[in-house]
């Protein structure tokens, strides 16, 4: 282990790090502890150093946007905060292309980015040519290092002698840990899985969201007459706060629910009196294939009525069942005056 | 009395082991430590990974505590209210548990132990021993009155509970629609800044004016009629970034989602502006609540992952000190967002009032488990 000033820190750290090395160097918000993140063994040797568990994944370091697109899938969302936030202490977290050594993406093939606002680092990742990892150069569950001794004090001779390099610049300004923003929920494929263009378009604007819950209640007493028959699925598409579990509360109410129906994000799906109705909310799914997770092909032959907010976000699914049920899509969107909402509906 | 506590609600696979009110260790498996820090939680994962985990975890938080399974006096079980297919993991395995080694078995409710967490205590230190933390145990409870008040703020739930003693409860208030920590998140979605956001738009905000936008706080000049709601803030945030985007001429506006294009000030701002109004509700309808009761109900627990926010838990202690209440929180941050310490602490109460699951074999998730 070598520890050196910042004087020449540059030439040493990447002589190091091409050697599939480990240094430790300061950043812009803690020591952190740099391998090459393309170099296997070195990763390899990163995760004994920080006794960290199996597959927790490391973030990454670029130097800007460009380099980043080589190591990550970035849909807008991502572009968007690469433009506000970078450089700066936010990682932000995309499909990755997997070309990163084993270790360094999540189970699901994610990957963090940080471009760091600290000259010494980009001048690293420059001169290397790769990404490196961007991690505190803290074993896990130990303080945040914000001066050397931090570090040496809590890890074993074992791991002192997995370090090569130390580049010491005294003690860093106190800051918070980056902060770590995941994207992925917004990946075009999972936002839209098929786009829905209704034939018939019956279109009308609710002006308030007692006025929702009639409109509703009309859409229910449409199609009741199927009940028993068939499975009815109210397929509600909207953007946020435009009103789908309101809808749903007219529903509800419409089929004598007196239970109060709130909105399902967090547990997913809720059961109203014994399967009178069922509701769930895709949004927070990964793939429209989660659906199934929720028993949904026995509740379309149990022939139940099923209400599924973002169901955008499982369209897929929810058609192959066209002939066994009736669907009725449901688009509600904003209109001119706070609280109008324009609401077509129609079958496939 | 030592209880391995299992709570499988959610999205976190945590087993942890309890000694009366003391935790003696509580491990929290979360997929958001898996994905990333704060990564993305999704349904089948989420039953897949307690099923993987859980056994893990549990060897964890027994080599934790420095216990084994004859230590065990009981086993307690979160059985609502959550999601359905991971609620069933762990009660698979409690039952499992409890008929391999013959140790009685404890079902809770989510709620409850978020409610109870403020009297967990940490891990005694080696001097003491087993008298003295009941010791500990006498003076947090002998410390607080009942009844009392409670408030649960998490990401599936909003409620204010009058606990009238512990294991008798009466709902005040709670949400017609999102739970106030859904709506922080959904904020923090609706600014670009991913999911789940309560925690970034918290980070965002101490950056941020609270004053400089206006957004109309829910049920205003409504308070008495004694619920939450956040449908109707998250809709004016939705205008109010469609307005700021419109405004910022050089940058375009965004396709798949209305924010993005925002200066780095302006979601500071705005995030400010937005947990502001989500908090000063909670504040004013807990108020308006507290001022109907008689003088003498003293203490207020408050629990639930939004317990966590500094800024909420400064704002609760402000109100709290108009009506000469005594806010109590969990000791730790970690006891705030979903554990199983906490349903421990629960279990704990339960078993002093001798109240054991008898039939283990019908025992049955209840995912819309009231409080």
């Amino acid at each position: 282990m070598l520890i050196i000033n910042k004087r020449n820190a540059l030439e040493h750290a990447v002589k190091v790090l091409k050697q599939g090395g480990l240094v430790i160097a300061p950043t812009e918000t803690l020591y952190g502890a740099l391998v090459d993140a393309t170099n296997p063994i070195a990763v390899r040797k990163l995760t004994r150093y920080k006794n960290r568990p199996l597959g927790k994944p490391y973030s990454i370091a670029v130097t800007n946007q460009d380099m980043a697109k080589k190591y990550v899938k970035s849909n807008s969302t991502a572009i968007s905060l690469y433009k506000t936030f970078l450089p700066g202490p936010v990682t932000i977290i995309s499909q990755g292309k997997h070309k990163v050594a084993p270790g360094i993406e999540s189970e699901n093939g994610t990957l963090g980015i940080r471009i760091p606002d600290y000259k010494l680092i980009i001048a690293i990742i420059n001169k290397l040519g790769k990404p490196v990892t961007a991690t505190s150069a803290n074993a896990s569950y130990q303080k945040r290092p914000y001066k050397i001794s931090d570090i040496l004090e809590n890890i074993s001779e074992k791991q002192k002698g997995l370090i090569d390099l130390i580049i010491d610049v005294g003690k860093l300004p106190r800051r918070e840990p980056s902060t770590v923003i995941d994207t992925t929920l917004d990946d075009p494929v999972i936002l839209r899985q098929g786009e829905i263009k209704l034939k018939d378009k019956n279109e009308v604007v609710s002006r308030s969201p007692d006025d929702t819950k009639n409109i509703a209640k009309e859409l229910w007493q449409k199609y009741e007459t199927f009940s028993g028959k068939r499975a009815i699925i109210f397929a509600l598409v909207g953007e946020m706060g435009t009103g789908k579990t309101v809808f749903t509360k007219g529903l509800a109410r419409a089929r004598g629910i007196k239970d109060k129906v709130i909105s399902p994000t967090y547990d997913i799906e809720e059961e109203y009196d014994n399967g009178l109705l069922f509701h769930i909310d895709a949004w927070r799914f990964e793939k429209s294939s989660e659906l199934k997770y929720f028993n949904f092909a026995k509740k379309i032959s149990d022939k139940s009525i099923v209400v599924i907010e973002w169901a955008d976000r499982v369209s897929d699914v929810i058609q192959k069942y066209n002939e066994e049920a009736v669907i009725i899509w449901v688009n509600i969107s904003y209109g001119k005056n706070e609280t109008d909402r324009i609401i077509n509906w129609g079958v496939l | 009395m030592k209880i391995l506590a299992i709570d499988t609600s959610c999205d976190e696979t945590s087993v942890a082991v309890t000694g009366g009110l003391n935790i003696l260790s509580n491990v929290i498996w979360s997929q958001a430590s898996l994905h990333a820090k704060f990564g993305g939680v999704y349904p089948s994962l989420a039953k897949r990974a307690h099923e993987e985990r859980i056994g893990w975890v549990i060897n964890k938080a027994m080599t934790n505590a420095k216990c084994q399974m004859k230590n065990i006096n009981a086993i307690a079980v979160t059985i609502g209210p959550g999601l359905a297919i991971a609620l069933e993991v762990g009660i698979k395995k409690a039952k499992e548990l409890s008929a391999k080694y013959n140790i009685p078995l404890i079902t809770v409710n989510h709620l409850e132990g978020h409610l109870l967490s403020p009297f967990a205590q940490p891990k005694n230190s080696k001097k003491q021993n087993i008298q003295n933390s009941k010791k500990i145990i006498n003076s947090t409870l002998s410390k607080v009155t009942f009844p009392s008040f409670g408030l649960v703020v998490s990401g599936g739930n909003t409620q204010l509970i009058l606990v009238k003693e512990i294991g008798k409860y009466k709902i005040l208030a709670e949400t017609q629609d999102d739970a106030l920590g859904e709506a922080l998140d959904k904020g923090a979605r609706m600014l670009g800044l991913g999911y789940p956001g309560g925690a970034i738009l918290e980070h965002m905000a101490e950056k941020g004016g609270a004053k400089v936008y206006q957004l109309p706080i829910p049920m205003s000049g409504k308070e008495k009629e004694h619920y939450f709601s956040y449908s109707g803030l998250k809709t004016a945030m939705y205008r109010l970034i469609q307005e700021q985007t419109a405004k910022n001429p050089i940058r375009k506006p965004s396709a798949s989602n209305g924010a993005g294009e925002l200066t780095k000030q302006q979601i500071y701002d705005l995030a400010a502006s937005y947990q502001n109004v989500a908090f000063e509700h909670i504040t004013r309808v807990t108020s308006s609540i507290i001022s109907h009761y008689p003088s003498t109900i003293s203490y207020l627990l408050v629990g639930g992952g939004v317990a966590a926010n500094s800024e909420l838990r400064k704002r609760i202690r402000k109100m709290c000190r108009k009506f000469n209440i005594i806010p109590l929180f969990p000791y730790s941050k970690k006891l705030c967002t979903d554990n199983a310490a906490m349903i421990g602490v629960a279990a704990y109460f339960k078993t002093q009032r001798k109240e054991f699951s008898e039939v283990i074999t019908k025992l049955e998730r209840i995912p819309r488990y009231k409080i």
